[in-house]
């Protein structure tokens, strides 16, 4: 594999220096190309990266202008000029088979899993009450547990914090329009059949998933907006989340002084099981489709772990998480389960709806 | 040479600031303000009006950048409306709370959104009714309130929850309180005509209304109020100018199970030009970095990941009931279609039903255009569904009077409720004729005259008088008069064409209102002038 990857990296030099040449002879470079498409708050990040935007521009004369909308939003949003659509899971790509027909071209560019972020009072009170647990230096969430605290309305008083108002919640995107709300809808409802949901068993346990997320109220439509709130607005107004991995890890990489200031307060815990969100680019016209080999270029992939902590085929080894100065992250992600088909899912999001 | 003409501008610019600052004078989106030189890229932002207060920490970043900044305060559910448009005709929007920006952009046209301040939204109530009332040094829920309000002891101001972020929050938090707390009001809850009942009798408590949350805090400091309910930056502000005055400060409440927070997020709107994004990200970057926070925090707001620094608890004063190192625990937001709901059934029901005299200048230099945009106006308001739209339907209840006038009030037209009356009202205004000369005074006073036929503790009264000329007639004989009736209305001015300012100014002072611009939109004038009641 190394070797061969020198190879390949050699003949992309190669290739440089030979269109580099054929740019002077024609007296001039090539201005890029911008492809416009929308893309899932969550990768924004990575999209404004001035490095990823070099390699993108120089290696594939390649821009890529975006407009942020939720995965399961971006589908039906009217794509008249956009090139391409960039959501968070596989069932956004058979949404948009289902509503648009075949893309030119999809390919899933890097992966991330479904946690939970809180802070620490909570998660101690979370401990306290046995729901979770430490293996490793990571915490780990009974699900099973959770949800029947968030059923049976407990109140955050209850579990030993009183200056916390109301019962115990997590909150997410709205999972009709935004995925990482959309995934934990398909979490909650694995664990509310104690295993991955069925088309026969899904029907049953509606009313339950409908009652959880009726009692969050207004949910944020972008998981960028509900990760920014969940830091700002401090522990009383959104006591526990569930979002991206990479959100934490990217924020810690970015904003290195105001991680300082939070990572005492902070804390990841992976829920057990857990689901992972495949980011997956769908190019839905021929000039879309450069995007593809543009965002799997190897550099690019290894910016996108290790600026942007996207778990990709470079990345997930326990050696090298060291760069993000957090805590508690997990060399690997094991204990995952499947999301329920599309067609299961189709079910949810009409209840939710 | 060059550093005097800085000097001066700077000075013009401080001048400018502050006129605006204690004019009562506002354009018709509550008033508009430009930052900046002139020359450089110029950002259009669509704020909140609370931000009114960050212009001074705005214009240096305009200068040092030579960026212009153009701000044009809205009420946040405006903000919204505004985004679901077909065309959005800024760079930027601030509402108070990221929920609006969710709401309104259907489009997918903002980005780079990020939260600059938080601020809960808060009761601020006289110092020794709040002590006589046992709020001070305890937790104080929304039933206590009510039950202070239901008693009659506790009369407050509030912002219209159909045009304010936080009049609708304070809305939402009765409504739970009134419902038993449960974990999310559901459009069932709403249904229950028990609930009907209880919020009407509580929003009656309500002295006054106003569709921004900056003018009722002025609207307060023009005296004889109470308690308001507003944000806390803005019940810091009002208390360290009441502190200034000698005057008795608002003490702050904080009803635990009914306290909801405003994020102010400011957001890029995305119409295709690298050179505003460039400017917009640069703004951005400038209030979020750690001085500019520290300045924000200086003004009441709460900033960065730490909360309040312990150098700036000298703005979060204990002694005024302000708790910097409060965990902020708000309840939740109903979904967008419950709240939606809500927010219909404050405006035809809930809400305490306004009692409006229109006095519109019919004198001849209204013939042609202005008399066309009038109607129109009228039109916006008065055909209940043009005035759904911007959620500035009438109630059942509702009392409205139209005086046409010239050199004298014409007649007297009146319309009870919302339905077939309430529209015939149109017909009139479309058939009346420009012709004669101007007097408000004598329109304002028959206003008065009629008013005086209500008991105006069951209704939100105000006088809307809409004028383009200079007026014949004596202020200080109307003054006499206004200050005979002894009714606390306040006489809202439109001005349009060549009306006088200073005339319609003063009718603002003296009756604690306002004066909205309607030369470049009148339309639009009459739709803010009517979200204030």
């Amino acid at each position: 594999m190394g070797s061969k990857t020198k190879w390949i990296g050699f003949l992309i030099l190669l290739a440089v220096i030979a269109v580099g040449g054929i740019y002077l002879l024609l007296g001039g470079g090539q201005s890029p190309v911008t492809l416009r498409g929308y893309v899932g708050g969550e990768k924004i990040g990575l999209l404004e990266d001035p490095e990823v935007q070099g390699i993108l521009e120089r290696e594939y004369h390649l821009t890529l202008d975006y407009a942020k909308a939720g995965s399961l939003d971006m589908v039906t949003a009217d794509h008249t000029g956009r090139d391409f659509l960039f959501p968070s899971s596989q069932n956004a790509l058979e949404y948009y088979q289902q509503v648009c027909g075949a893309p030119v071209k999809s390919e899933i560019i890097f992966n991330t899993p479904i946690v939970l972020y809180t802070h620490t009072p909570i998660l101690e009170a979370f401990r306290d009450r046995g729901l979770v647990t430490e293996r490793e230096g990571c915490y780990y969430m009974d699900m099973e547990g959770l949800v029947a605290e968030i059923e049976a309305g407990t109140t955050w008083a209850e579990l030993g914090l009183p200056e916390l108002y109301g019962t115990v919640a997590v909150n997410t995107t709205d999972p009709v329009r935004s995925n990482s709300g959309n995934m934990f809808a398909g979490l909650l409802a694995n664990v509310l059949c104690g295993g991955v949901t069925d088309v026969e068993h899904v029907e049953e346990i509606l009313p339950r998933l409908c009652s959880i997320f009726e009692r969050l109220g207004y949910m944020e439509a972008s998981s960028s907006d509900l990760f920014d709130q969940f830091l700002k607005t401090g522990m009383g107004a959104k006591p526990m989340i569930a979002a991206y991995e990479n959100q934490l890890l990217e924020f810690a990489v970015e904003n290195p002084e105001d991680w300082e200031q939070l990572k005492g307060d902070i804390v990841m815990i992976y829920p057990t099981p857990t689901v992972w969100s495949s980011h997956i680019y769908i190019a839905i016209d021929e000039a879309g489709a450069a995007g593809v080999d543009a965002l799997l270029d190897e550099e690019v992939q290894r910016l996108a772990w290790e600026k942007h902590g996207f778990r990709t085929e470079v990345s997930g080894t326990d050696s090298d998480s060291g760069q993000f100065g957090v805590d508690h992250i997990a060399a690997a992600i094991t204990q995952v389960a499947a999301m329920p088909s599309y067609a299961v899912m189709e079910r949810v999001l009409e209840a939710l709806s | 040479m060059k550093r005097l003409n800085c000097a001066i501008l700077a000075l013009l610019m401080i001048l400018g600031l502050s006129a605006c600052g204690t004019s009562s004078q506002a354009g018709n989106n509550s008033g508009g303000q430009t930052l900046g030189q002139g020359r450089g890229v110029t950002l259009r932002i669509l704020s909140g009006s609370e931000n009114r207060e960050l212009e001074e920490i705005l214009n240096a970043f305009a200068q040092k950048e030579n960026i212009n900044i153009e701000m044009d305060y809205q009420g946040s559910l405006d903000i919204m409306r505004t985004l679901q448009g077909e065309s959005v005709d800024y760079d930027a929007v601030w509402p108070a709370s990221s929920l609006w920006l969710t709401a309104g952009d259907t489009q997918y046209r903002v980005k780079h959104a990020e939260s600059i301040s938080i601020t809960p939204v808060i009761f601020g109530i006289r110092q020794s009714l709040a002590e006589e009332l046992g709020f001070v040094g305890r937790e104080v829920s929304v039933s206590d309130l009510l039950e202070a309000i239901q008693s009659g002891k506790l009369r407050f101001c509030m912002t219209s929850a159909t045009q304010s972020n936080s009049g609708c929050s304070a809305y939402i938090g009765f409504l739970y309180a009134l419902l038993g707390n449960p974990d999310v009001i559901t459009a069932e809850d709403l249904q229950d005509p028990a609930l009907g009942e209880k919020i009407t009798a509580l929003l009656s408590g309500v002295d006054r209304s106003s569709g921004s949350s900056d003018w009722l805090k002025d609207l307060f400091l023009m005296g004889g109020y109470d308690a308001m309910v507003n944000y806390e930056c803005l019940i810091i502000s009002a208390n360290q100018e009441l502190a200034a005055r000698s005057e008795e400060t608002l003490y702050a409440v904080y009803p635990y199970d009914g306290m909801f927070l405003a994020d102010s997020p400011l957001g890029y709107v995305d119409n295709g030009d690298d050179e505003k994004e460039a400017a917009f990200l640069k703004l951005q970057a400038y209030l979020l970095s750690d001085e500019v926070q520290d300045q924000i925090q200086r003004t009441g707001r709460r900033t960065g990941y730490e909360g309040v620094a312990a150098e700036n608890e000298d703005v979060f004063r204990s002694d005024w009931g302000i708790q910097p190192q409060r965990v902020l625990s708000p309840v939740r937001m109903p979904s967008t279609e419950v709240l939606m709901e809500c927010l219909d059934l404050y405006q035809t029901e809930f809400r305490k039903p306004s009692l409006t005299v229109y006095c519109l200048d019919y004198s001849g230099s209204m013939e042609g255009e202005g008399r066309t945009q009038m109607v129109e106006a009228m039109s916006q308001i008065l055909i209940q569904e043009n005035a759904r739209t911007n959620l500035l339907q009438a109630s059942e209840h509702e009392v409205n009077l139209i005086i046409p006038f010239e050199g004298e009030p014409r007649n007297v037209y009146s319309a009870t409720g919302n339905g077939t009356e309430l529209e015939s009202l149109y017909d009139t205004v479309a058939s009346e004729e420009a012709l004669g000369g101007t007097d408000i005074y004598a329109a304002a006073e028959e206003a008065l005259r009629q008013l005086k036929r209500y008991d105006l503790s069951q209704y939100t009264p105000a006088i809307i008088l809409m004028t383009d000329g200079v007026s014949d007639g004596s202020f200080s004989d109307f003054q006499r008069y206004y200050e005979a009736c002894g009714l606390d209305v306040p006489i809202f001015s439109i001005m349009f064409g060549s009306a006088d300012p200073t005339q319609l100014e003063d009718l603002a002072e003296l009756s604690n209102a306002r004066v909205f611009d309607g030369r470049e939109d009148l339309v639009g004038a009459f739709r803010s002038v009517k979200g204030y009641n």
